[in-house]
C-alpha cells in the first residue's frame, strides 16, 4: 500500500480507489470512495511517479492546528526521577506525493480512515486547538492496521520529584518522523514532565526498527522552515 | 523653558570651530539617543505593533528627538532666537490644534489599539454595531469589510473609546439549538441521536464537551437543549449545518419535531355527539346515496 506507483496504476484500498492515468503529456489523478468520486485532479505536463505514503495527522478535514492531544484510557503513573516506555496509538492520514525528476516531492491529496475529532487543550483564550486521539496505554508494541493506526514508542521521563500521573500527550505534529514497515507504523516519542503542570513532548528522528523505511512527510515535503518541533504541555499532563 | 533660561545653561563659546564641533557632538548624542530608544521600542514592540505602523511611530520619535536637540539646544547655542518662531508657533500650534483635534485623537487612539490589539487584520468582529472582518488598521482609521460585502471605515477614535466583540479573539465558541420534540416520544432516544450525531462531527470539540439535555416541558413540546462548542473559526458552518441533520435523523427514526397544537373540549359534547348520531342515522354520513 505504502509505496511509490508509476503511472499508469490502479490501486484499491478498503473502499477508496486511486487511479491514475496518462492523457498526452499530463497524468489525471481520481480517487474514489464507494463508487462515488472524490478528488479528481489533472497534473499538467507531468510524468512523475506517485508516493502514497503515511503523513502527520493534523490536515483533516482542514489545515486548523498543528497539535496532536492523545488522551490515555487509562492514566499512567510514573515514579519521580524514573523513566520509561509506553506505547500508544495514534491516527494515520495518508498522503499521495507527486515526485519529479529532481527528487522534489509535492503533495496532491490527503484522506484518512480515522475518525477525526478536534479538542481544546488548556484555557479559551492562551489553550491549544488540538486533533484529538483517544489510546490505550500498552506496555509492549500493539497491533494495528497501518491504514487507521500506528503506534508511539513514547518515553517518560520523570524529572519532578513527585510521583505523576499522565493523561494525556500533546505533540507539535510539525516534527512527527513516520517510518514504516508492512505491516507496523511507528513513529518514536518522548516526554519529559518537569512538574505537575508542564512537560516537554518531542519526536525522534530514529526509527523504532532498522527495518523501517522513512516516511515523505508533509511538512519536509515543502521545505518549511519549523520554528520548533516540541510541545510544551503547559496547562497539565 | 524658553530658549533663553536653556542658554543659560549653555556656555557662550566664542570660537566658531568649537561652536560647529559642539554642534556636531549635540547632534550625534541625540541621535545616538534617539535611536537607542528607538531600537528599545522596536524590540519592546516588535510583536505588539505590524511592521509598517511600528516603522512609522519609530520615525516619528527618532526625529522627534533630533528635532527637541536642535530647537532646544543648537539655537540656543548659535544665538538664533527661536522666541519670535514660539510665539507663532504656539499660536499656529492652537490654531491647528483646534482643527485637527478630531485627527490627533484618531492617531493617538490608532497607536494605543496597535500596542493594546484587541483586534487583529482578519478577525470576525462587531465594532460601533458594524459587524464583519477586519480588513486594515491603519494609524487613523479601521477599515471593515462587513458580512453582507460592505467597506466601512471607523475612525480610531471610535473603535478605541466603543465597545469591541471579537468573535474569535478565543478559541472556541458555543452555539445553541433548542429541539422541541412531540411529548409521545422518547426523550432519551432523541438525547442519545443528538450525542451520536455531534460525535460525529470533526469539529464539534470533546472539551469542552457538548450538553444534550431536557431544558424544560414547553407548551407543545419537549424541549432539548443542545450547546457544542466548536473552534471560533469553524464555528459559523458547524452552527449552520447540524440542526438540519438533527432535524433529519430524529424524523428517520420516528422521533417528530412538534408544532404549537391545542386540544380543545367541547363544553357541550354530549349534544355534539347527539347530533352526530342523528345525521348518521338519517343516512347523511353512510356513503350510500339515497337519491
Amino acid at each position: 500500500m505504502f509505496e511509490i506507483y508509476h503511472p499508469p496504476f490502479t490501486v484499491e484500498i478498503e473502499d477508496t480507489v486511486i487511479t491514475v492515468e496518462k492523457q498526452g503529456n499530463d497524468l489525471v489523478y481520481k480517487r474514489t470512495l464507494k463508487g462515488e468520486e472524490e478528488t479528481e485532479l489533472v497534473l499538467l505536463n507531468n510524468d512523475g511517479d506517485i508516493l502514497i505514503n503515511p503523513i502527520e495527522p493534523v490536515n483533516l478535514p482542514s489545515k486548523l492546528t498543528s497539535f496532536l492531544l492523545i488522551d490515555f484510557k487509562r492514566p499512567a503513573l510514573i515514579r519521580p526521577g524514573d523513566r520509561r516506555n509506553i506505547y500508544l496509538t495514534f491516527p494515520v492520514e495518508i498522503g499521495a506525493f507527486v515526485s519529479d525528476k529532481a527528487g522534489n516531492h509535492e503533495v496532491i491529496d490527503i484522506f484518512t480512515y480515522s475518525r477525526v475529532k478536534f479538542t481544546l487543550y488548556g484555557g479559551h483564550n492562551k489553550g491549544l486547538i488540538c486533533r484529538h486521539w483517544e489510546s490505550d496505554v500498552f506496555s509492549e508494541i500493539p497491533k494495528t492496521n497501518t491504514l487507521y493506526e500506528g503506534y508511539i514508542e513514547l518515553e517518560i521521563i520523570n524529572d519532578s520529584s513527585h510521583l505523576m500521573e499522565v493523561t494525556k500527550a500533546v505533540f507539535n505534529a510539525y516534527g512527527m518522523k513516520i517510518y514504516y514497515g508492512d505491516k507496523r507504523l511507528g513513529v518514536k516519542a518522548s516526554m519529559r514532565i518537569i512538574n505537575k503542570l508542564l512537560a516537554e513532548t518531542d519526536f525522534s528522528t530514529y526509527p523504532t526498527t532498522s527495518r523501517f523505511k522513512r516516511s515523505m512527510e508533509l511538512y519536509t515535503s515543502r521545505k518549511l522552515i519549523i520554528n520548533g518541533t516540541k510541545g510544551i504541555m503547559e496547562f497539565g499532563l | 523653558m524658553n530658549n533663553s533660561s536653556i542658554a543659560a545653561y549653555i556656555p557662550q563659546l566664542s570660537d566658531p570651530f568649537l561652536k560647529a564641533i559642539t554642534v556636531i557632538a549635540i547632534l550625534v548624542f541625540a541621535v545616538i539617543i534617539s535611536k537607542g530608544i528607538t531600537i528599545y521600542l522596536q524590540r519592546s514592540l516588535k510583536d505588539k505593533m505590524d511592521k509598517e505602523h511600528l516603522n512609522i511611530l519609530l520615525k516619528t520619535i527618532y526625529y522627534g528627538i533630533v528635532i527637541v536637540a536642535i530647537v532646544g539646544f543648537i539655537f540656543p547655542l548659535l544665538n538664533i532666537n527661536t522666541s519670535g518662531l514660539l510665539v507663532a508657533g504656539g499660536f499656529a500650534g492652537i490654531v491647528i490644534g483646534f482643527a485637527s483635534q478630531s485627527i490627533v485623537g484618531n492617531f493617538i487612539s490608532g497607536i494605543f489599539l496597535m500596542i493594546e490589539r484587541p483586534v487583529k487584520i482578519g478577525d470576525q468582529v462587531n465594532i460601533d454595531n458594524k459587524m464583519g472582518y477586519v480588513e486594515d488598521i491603519k494609524i487613523i482609521s479601521t477599515i471593515i469589510r462587513t458580512f453582507d460585502g460592505l467597506y466601512v471605515r471607523l475612525p480610531n477614535e471610535t473603535v478605541f473609546t466603543t465597545s469591541i466583540t471579537n468573535y474569535v479573539a478565543n478559541l472556541a465558541r458555543r452555539f445553541e439549538y433548542v429541539v422541541g420534540i412531540r411529548y409521545e416520544d422518547d426523550a432519551d432516544i432523541a438525547i442519545k441521536i443528538i450525542k451520536d450525531l455531534i460525535d460525529e462531527q470533526p469539529y464539534a470539540l470533546i472539551n469542552p464537551s457538548p450538553n444534550v439535555f431536557v431544558d424544560n416541558l414547553g407548551d407543545n413540546s419537549v424541549n432539548i437543549t443542545v450547546r457544542v462548542w466548536a473552534p471560533a473559526t469553524e464555528w459559523y458552518d458547524l452552527r449552520t449545518k447540524l440542526l438540519w441533520i438533527i432535524k433529519k435523523t430524529l424524523e428517520e427514526n420516528g422521533i417528530e419535531i412538534a408544532f404549537p397544537q391545542r386540544t380543545i373540549w367541547f363544553a357541550s359534547e354530549l349534544n355534539t355527539r347527539n347530533s352526530r348520531a342523528g345525521y348518521v342515522e338519517n343516512g347523511m354520513d353512510n356513503g350510500i346515496d339515497e337519491s
